[in-house]
């Protein structure tokens, strides 16, 4: 028992010296287990996650696509497609050089140039994380990049803005940088309309890194549409004819804008040279809205006023007769000439001869005070409020600092303002009497034809400035005779009544410090028909070159040719029958009908 | 020591709540992976749906391009060699009745 338990005991000594070394082993095992379990919990834990979440999940933002731009009519002027934009993001899986080599591969296919690639080079060797390689390629492009599977060339989804009709109404549109935002026309004025919000989804991913779950967290917000006053048709045979006529006479720009005159809806707004918005920006030059950023002396088409001056706060008769035969006037020292000399006028044959002798010597009448009264009154000096960036307000020097020729305000000098205010200031009498407000946007797609088929009226929200009596007396004695025997015979149209004035302002030589012989600017603004306008429009060409200078000349012909095209267009049948008319041509309601 | 005898009775309870437990889990495992297939697939057909919306309004848009009236005035003048009519050829059949 003895030695057994001498045996025993020996054995029990040996197994509790394993186990003890055992248990030690056991415990340093958990220990550097533990140890390792706080490394990768808590020391690591920021970086071990983010690495987690980076394979299998992926919180991508999700660009709002930009809202289409309609006309009125429904066609699409600008509409956001896909588009796929290649960049380049360094891999551990290859050398740099190797890497930088593969974006030498794409060279051809992304049409890059030495300049482009050393660019891009560069900023791959300052180490930078992310280099764009071309942005907004077509997806078709896009499709070959993706099957090179090339190291470190990646593709993302974009949106690029595509303006189908090419030129048609740029300075309305105005155009995109390469973010999609706005930086002209009315993709400026309503980017925040347009652009939409961005969202967010949070995409789960398997071990094969395969999405197999979308959660949106914040939902993208689409651009809204906008529905423009223009109607394409009406766009394209303004600028069409705008751009004739710079060309043809060799002038600087050219402007045309035409209006329904009692709603104040833009139908066209061309300018010329012009520039196509795909290609945006395109030179500063070109990028000049002429139509409401220009302000100019307007010269005759200032008469307007002027006459409405003279009934509404003179009371003159018009029946007063004036001596323009000297065709010339002293005024504050100036002299103030006819371009010919036009004997005894009545009163309206003063504005339907242009005469600037009568008209200042009607201005003397009406005094200083009615007259800036009046010229207030159709808000000159302020900006019209069109819904377009940029406008100019023009200027009207304050009563207090008219000097000894101050009167020439009467004549359009010493005063200047944009087309678009001088268009608006025709559409008063276009319109009976009411300032209206011009306007591009729409709440919803209105055919122009469907609009004057029900009827066009004034809102009760414009302002009547002009009483209904001198309305009447000026569009029938004044700016019907000027395009029937005055100064805008060029713009009467056969079979239609036409009201309308012309204006020729010479420009002011700064060299000289007096007003050019050589220089003008030739404008023409009227309505159609007379009696029941559906259009306004004015036209202005700066500085035409050749014998042709005056705007019942350069200005009135393009007028003519716009305006017979518009009104066959809007199906207005002339109301004064022509024996020449020798084709048969339909209005809509007897389509299908054959002779 | 004394071994613990099981009963029959207590074995087939235990074997079947393992099995019934099993059972759970196999489901379990299969509802998932049916659910993530089911995913893959949705978003598939979601993106394929997004893409053909995305086709239709680059269609649409081609569409407005080509009908452009500056390509049709062009097209018409030099391939159809028309032009605009004289201002006295247009009369309508109005002032034809009158």
């Amino acid at each position: 028992m003895k030695i057994i338990g001498q045996k025993g005991t020996q054995i029990f000594g040996q197994n509790r010296k394993k186990n003890r070394l055992f248990l030690t082993f056991l415990l340093f095992w958990f220990l550097i287990i533990i140890l390792r379990l706080v490394d990768l919990q808590v020391i690591q834990h920021k970086k071990l996650k983010a690495e987690v979440i980076e394979q299998s999940q992926d919180l991508i933002t999700i660009l709002p696509t930009r809202g289409t731009i309609y006309d009125r009519q429904g066609k699409i002027l600008a509409r956001s497609l896909p588009a796929a934009s290649v960049f380049f993001s360094p891999s551990r899986e290859e050398p740099l050089e190797k890497q930088i080599q593969n974006i030498y591969r794409l060279r051809n296919l992304l049409q890059l140039n030495e300049t482009d690639l050393k660019k891009i080079t560069s900023s791959i060797e300052k180490r930078k994380r992310f280099t764009w390689i071309k942005r907004k390629i077509p997806l078709e492009v896009a499709e070959q990049i993706k099957k090179l599977k090339l190291t470190g060339i990646y593709l993302l989804e974009e949106n690029r803005r595509f303006y189908p009709q090419g030129q048609l109404a740029a300075h309305i549109l105005g155009g995109v940088n390469i973010d999609d935002y706005g930086l002209a026309g009315v993709e400026y004025l309503y980017n925040s309309v347009l652009r939409g919000e961005e969202g967010q989804q949070l995409i789960m991913k398997d071990a094969r890194r395969k999405e197999y779950f979308i959660e949106t967290i914040k939902e993208t917000r689409p651009g809204k549409d906008l529905y423009l006053t223009i109607d394409s048709t009406v766009q394209f045979l303004a600028e069409k004819e705008l751009q004739q006529a710079v060309e043809k006479f060799k002038a600087s720009w050219g402007t045309v804008i035409i209006s329904i005159p009692q709603t104040g809806e833009i139908l066209a707004l061309a300018n010329y040279p012009t520039y196509d918005p795909n290609d945006f920006p395109p030179p500063e030059n070109l990028m000049v809205n002429q139509a409401i950023q220009h302000t100019y002396e307007p010269g005759s088409t200032a008469k307007l006023v002027t006459v409405a001056a003279a009934r509404e706060l003179a009371n003159i008769s018009l029946n007063t007769y004036y001596d323009c035969s000297q065709g010339a006037i002293i005024l504050g020292g100036t002299t103030v000439r006819d371009h010919v000399r036009m004997g005894i006028l009545s009163f309206p044959e003063v504005f339907i001869h242009s005469s600037n002798v009568g008209s200042i010597k009607i201005a003397e009448i009406i005094g200083e005070e009615n007259l800036y009264r009046m010229f207030k009154t159709f808000k000159f000096g302020e900006k019209t409020g069109i819904d377009l960036p940029g406008e100019e307000s023009g200027i009207i020097h304050p009563l207090e600092k008219w000097r000894r020729t101050s009167l020439r305000v009467a004549i359009g000098y010493e005063i200047s303002a944009t087309p678009i205010q001088i268009l608006r200031t025709m559409n008063v009498y276009a319109s009976g009497g009411f300032l209206v407000k011009p306007r591009i946007t729409l709440n919803k797609p209105q055919p122009i034809r469907s609009v004057i088929e029900a009827g066009i009226e004034v809102s009760n929200d414009y302002p009547r400035i002009l009483s209904p009596r001198t309305v009447s007396e000026v569009v029938n004695l004044i700016l019907k005779p000027v395009v029937e025997k005055g100064t805008g015979q060029e713009a009467s149209i056969d079979g239609y009544e036409i009201a309308g004035k012309t204006g020729t302002a010479q420009k002011f030589d700064p060299y000289l410090k007096s007003y050019s012989y050589s220089r003008h600017i030739a404008s023409f603004v009227g309505f159609a028909p007379a009696d029941n306008p559906v259009i306004s429009m004015i036209v202005v060409i700066d500085e035409p070159q050749g014998p042709l200078q005056y705007g019942g000349q350069v200005a009135a012909p393009v007028f003519r040719e716009i305006a017979r095209k518009v009104l066959l267009y809007l199906h207005q049948a002339p109301t004064r029958l022509s024996e020449k008319m020798i084709i048969a041509g339909k209005k809509e309601k007897n389509a299908g009908v054959t002779d | 020591m004394v071994r613990k005898k099981y009963s029959w009775k207590q074995i087939f309870l235990a074997a079947g709540i393992i099995l019934l437990f099993l059972g759970n889990l196999t489901f379990y495992i299969w509802y998932q992976s049916e659910s993530i297939q089911l995913g893959y697939k949705i978003h598939e057909l979601e993106i394929k749906v997004e893409q053909l919306k995305e086709e239709i309004k680059s269609l649409e848009a081609k569409k407005e391009s080509l009908l452009s009236l500056e390509r049709v005035d062009r097209l018409a003048r030099e391939k159809l060699n028309l032009q605009d009519p004289m201002p006295g050829q247009i009369i309508f059949e109005e002032q034809i009745s009158k």
